[in-house]
C-alpha cells in the first residue's frame, strides 16, 4: 500500500525575538493510502499546527515531510497550493461556507482553482451532492440549512476534485450529537471506500469511527496505536 | 481561477449586496457623468461657434491696423492707428485672390428717436460690406454704392437696437439721429447671435458719410476681404500681408503696423478657448472620480476584512496569491466599468436635456454633441479607477495568512 504521508523528526518553532517556542518536536509518523486516522491531544498539544503542516498551510521548520514520496521542502507556495487543491479535501469545524450563495457554488468552489473544463464542473458537482444526499438543497443558499446539512454540504466540496486525502478538524465540534454521527459516519464511508481521512479531533466518541489514533501531548508523540473497537455506522454516503 | 469565473464571482456578490454595491457605484457614476456631460457641453459650444463662424463665412479675413499683439487690440484700448490707407484698398482690390475688399470705420455715438436716446456703435462701410458680412435684412434694403458715393444720410439698424428705438413700429422710413445729424432708415437687420461685428446692436452707415462727414479722417479703422474661391485662404492672408508690407514699405516682418486674421483664425482660437475651458472644468468634474475611487477603496477594504474567513477558505482549497488579488481587482473594475457606464448614460441624457432646453428656451441653435473621446475618456477613466484603487484592498486580502484567516471571528 502507498505511503501518502512521511514524516521524519519533524518540528516546528514559533520564534517572537530571542523567545523559541516550541510547538511541535521529533514528530514521526507515515499514513498510508486509505487509512483513517484521528489526531487527538489536549489544547496546546500542536494538533492544528500538525494539520496545518500536513495540508501546506504551515511550514515545518525542522525534519522532513515527504508527500507521496516526494520532498515538499523545495515546493513553492503555488505548487503548494496546487497539490493542496487536487490531493486534499477540507472539513472544518465551522464548516467556513460562502453563506449567501448556494450548495452548488459551495460545491463548485474547490474546482475554480483547479484545471477542470468548465463543462466537466456541472457534473462533478451534482454527483458530490448525491454523494451526501443534498440534491433537493442544491440550490438553496446555504445560510437556510441545518447545521448537520452544512457539515454534508463541506463535504460534497472536499469531494468534488476527488482527492486522495481529507483533513476533518473537530467536524463534529458545531453539531448536535445526532448530526455529529451522521457526519462521522459519512466520513467513515468514504474511508471504506479508500479515502484517506486524518481526523483532528479532542473527542473519544469521534475519534472511535477512527482505525488508527495518533495521540499528541507538549508538540510530540506520545500514543500511535490502532483502535480495535472501531465503530460501524448505518451508512450515510451513496 | 479563470477570468469569466472571477467575473461570474464578482456580479454574484454585487447582486448579494445591492445597496452596498449602488452606494459604492455612486462616486463614480456622478464623476463621469460630469465629466462626460461637461466634455458634452463643451463639444456642442464648440460646434456652436464653428457654425456661427461659418455662417459669416469662413474665407472672410481680418486687416485690422496696429502690430500684432498677444494682448489687446491698440483700438480696443483707445489708440488710434493710421496705417490703413485708401492706397492698401486699392492694391488690395487688385489683388485676384480677394474677391472683395471693404474698408470700413467705427463710431461710437448717441442715435436718437423721438425721446429715446441710445448710445451704440456704428460702421461706416462700401455695399459690399452686406456680401463680405454675410448680412440679411428682416425688412427694408440695404443702401447702394450710388448712397456711398453721394453721401446719403441713410442708415441700416442691428435687430435689437431697432426695437429699442422704435418698440413694435416698422422703422422703415423713419428719420432718426446720430451725432446731431439726420439719417432716414433704409433697413433692419436680422438678429444673428453672434457676429463678426455684432450687428445686433450697432447701426451701419455709408463710408463716405460716417469717414468724411462724422469723423473727418482719411484712414480706416478696421478692412474686411473674402478671399476668391479659387484660392486657399492661407494663401490670400499671405498676398495681403505682402502688399500690405510693400505698402508700408516694411522689411523686417517684427515690425508690422497692421494685422491680418482669417476667420479661420479666429476659429481656431475660440476653438481653443472651448478646449481650456472644457479641460479645466473636466479636471474639476475629475476630482469627484477620485473621491468615487477612494469610496471604492474604503468599500472594498471593508469587504477584505468582511470576506476574511472566505480568503482563509479559497486560499486552503488552492487559490494563490494572484487569485485572490485578481478576484478583488475584477470587482472593483467591474464595480467602476458599470458604474462608468451608468455615469455615460446619464451625462448623455443630461446633455440631451441640456440640448433641448437651450433650442426651446433660449431660441438658440444648439446641437446634441456626445463626443467618442468622452465615453472612450470617461470608460478608460472609469476601469483605471478600478484598478488604482482596487489594487490596495487588493493586496491587503491576497497577503492574508490562510491560518489566521480562517481563524478569523
Amino acid at each position: 500500500m502507498e505511503t501518502i504521508i512521511e514524516l521524519l523528526k519533524l518540528s516546528k518553532d514559533y520564534r517572537d525575538g530571542d523567545i523559541v517556542t516550541t510547538a511541535l518536536s521529533g514528530i514521526s509518523f507515515n499514513i498510508m493510502r486509505g487509512e483513517f486516522v484521528a489526531v487527538m491531544g489536549p489544547s496546546g498539544s500542536g494538533k492544528s499546527t500538525l494539520l496545518h503542516i500536513l495540508d501546506f498551510l504551515d511550514r515545518p521548520t525542522g525534519g522532513t515531510y515527504l508527500f507521496r514520496g516526494k520532498s515538499t521542502s523545495a515546493l513553492t507556495d503555488i505548487q503548494l497550493a496546487h497539490l493542496r487543491n487536487k490531493e486534499m479535501g477540507f472539513v472544518f469545524q465551522a464548516f467556513n461556507l460562502l453563506g449567501r450563495s448556494s450548495v452548488y457554488d459551495n460545491v463548485e468552489l474547490p474546482l475554480l482553482y483547479a484545471d477542470v473544463p468548465v463543462f466537466r464542473r456541472p457534473e462533478l458537482v451534482h454527483k458530490a451532492i448525491h454523494d451526501v444526499g443534498l440534491e433537493e438543497k442544491t440550490y438553496v443558499p446555504t445560510s437556510n440549512l441545518s447545521g448537520g446539512q452544512k457539515q454534508r454540504v463541506a463535504i460534497a466540496r472536499a469531494l468534488v476534485n476527488d482527492p486522495s486525502i481529507i483533513f476533518a478538524d473537530e467536524p463534529t465540534g458545531n453539531l448536535d450529537s445526532i448530526s455529529g454521527g451522521q457526519v462521522m459516519e459519512a466520513l467513515q464511508e468514504l474511508n471504506e471506500h479508500g479515502r484517506t481521512i486524518i481526523l483532528v479531533t479532542h473527542e473519544t466518541y469521534t475519534a472511535r469511527y477512527a482505525g488508527r489514533l495518533i495521540a499528541l501531548h507538549d508538540g510530540k508523540v506520545v500514543k500511535d496505536e490502532s483502535i480495535a473497537d472501531r465503530h460501524k455506522g448505518n451508512g450515510l454516503i451513496k | 481561477m479563470k477570468l469569466n469565473d472571477s467575473i461570474k464571482s464578482s456580479l454574484r456578490g454585487m447582486r448579494q449586496g445591492k445597496v452596498r454595491t449602488a452606494l459604492t457605484m455612486l462616486g463614480i457614476i456622478i464623476g463621469v457623468s460630469s465629466v462626460t456631460l461637461i466634455m458634452s457641453l463643451g463639444a456642442s459650444a464648440n460646434q456652436y461657434i464653428v457654425d456661427q463662424v461659418q455662417s459669416i463665412g469662413s474665407n472672410i479675413i481680418s486687416i485690422n491696423p496696429g502690430a500684432p499683439t498677444s494682448g489687446a487690440p491698440a483700438a480696443a484700448l483707445g489708440i488710434v492707428i493710421k496705417t490703413l490707407k485708401d492706397q492698401d484698398v486699392q492694391a488690395l482690390r487688385r489683388e485676384p485672390s480677394l474677391a472683395v475688399v471693404a474698408p470700413a470705420v467705427t463710431g461710437q455715438s448717441r442715435i436718437v428717436f423721438e425721446n429715446v436716446d441710445k448710445g451704440i456703435s456704428w460702421f461706416a462701410a462700401g455695399s459690399e460690406i452686406f456680401d463680405v458680412l454675410n448680412l440679411s435684412l428682416e425688412r427694408g434694403s440695404f443702401f447702394t454704392d450710388a448712397d456711398v458715393q453721394a453721401y446719403n444720410h441713410v442708415i441700416i439698424l442691428g435687430g435689437k437696437i431697432a426695437t429699442t428705438l422704435f418698440g413694435q413700429r416698422d422703422p422703415v422710413g423713419k428719420s432718426v439721429r446720430l451725432q446731431d445729424q439726420s439719417f432716414r432708415v433704409v433697413g433692419v437687420l436680422t438678429s444673428s447671435g453672434l457676429s463678426a461685428l455684432a450687428t445686433d446692436n450697432a447701426a451701419i452707415i455709408p463710408l463716405t458719410v460716417g469717414q468724411k462727414q462724422l469723423l473727418g479722417i482719411d484712414y480706416y479703422t478696421l478692412i474686411r476681404a473674402k478671399a476668391a474661391q479659387a484660392y486657399d485662404v492661407d494663401f490670400a492672408v499671405s498676398r495681403i500681408t505682402t502688399i500690405l508690407r510693400q505698402d508700408h514699405h516694411i522689411t523686417d516682418p517684427n515690425k508690422d503696423d497692421f494685422m491680418v486674421e482669417s476667420a479661420q483664425d479666429a476659429l481656431k482660437v475660440l476653438g481653443s478657448v472651448t478646449s481650456a475651458l472644457t479641460i479645466f472644468l473636466s479636471g474639476i468634474a475629475a476630482i469627484s472620480l477620485v473621491v468615487g475611487g477612494i469610496g471604492i477603496m474604503n468599500i472594498m477594504l471593508v469587504s477584505v476584512t468582511e470576506r476574511t474567513r472566505e480568503i482563509g477558505l479559497r486560499k486552503a482549497l488552492g487559490a494563490t496569491e494572484r487569485d485572490i488579488l485578481s478576484q478583488f481587482l475584477v470587482e472593483s473594475v467591474i464595480l467602476t466599468s458599470i458604474g462608468g457606464f451608468i455615469g455615460i448614460c446619464i451625462g448623455a441624457s443630461f446633455t440631451a436635456l441640456a440640448a433641448f432646453a437651450v433650442n426651446h428656451f433660449a431660441g438658440i441653435s444648439w446641437g446634441f454633441q456626445f463626443p467618442l473621446s468622452a465615453v472612450l475618456l470617461a470608460l478608460g477613466v472609469s476601469v483605471t479607477t478600478g484598478l488604482v484603487f482596487g489594487v490596495y484592498p487588493a493586496r491587503q486580502a491576497a497577503l492574508k495568512n490562510p491560518i489566521d484567516a480562517l481563524r478569523y471571528e
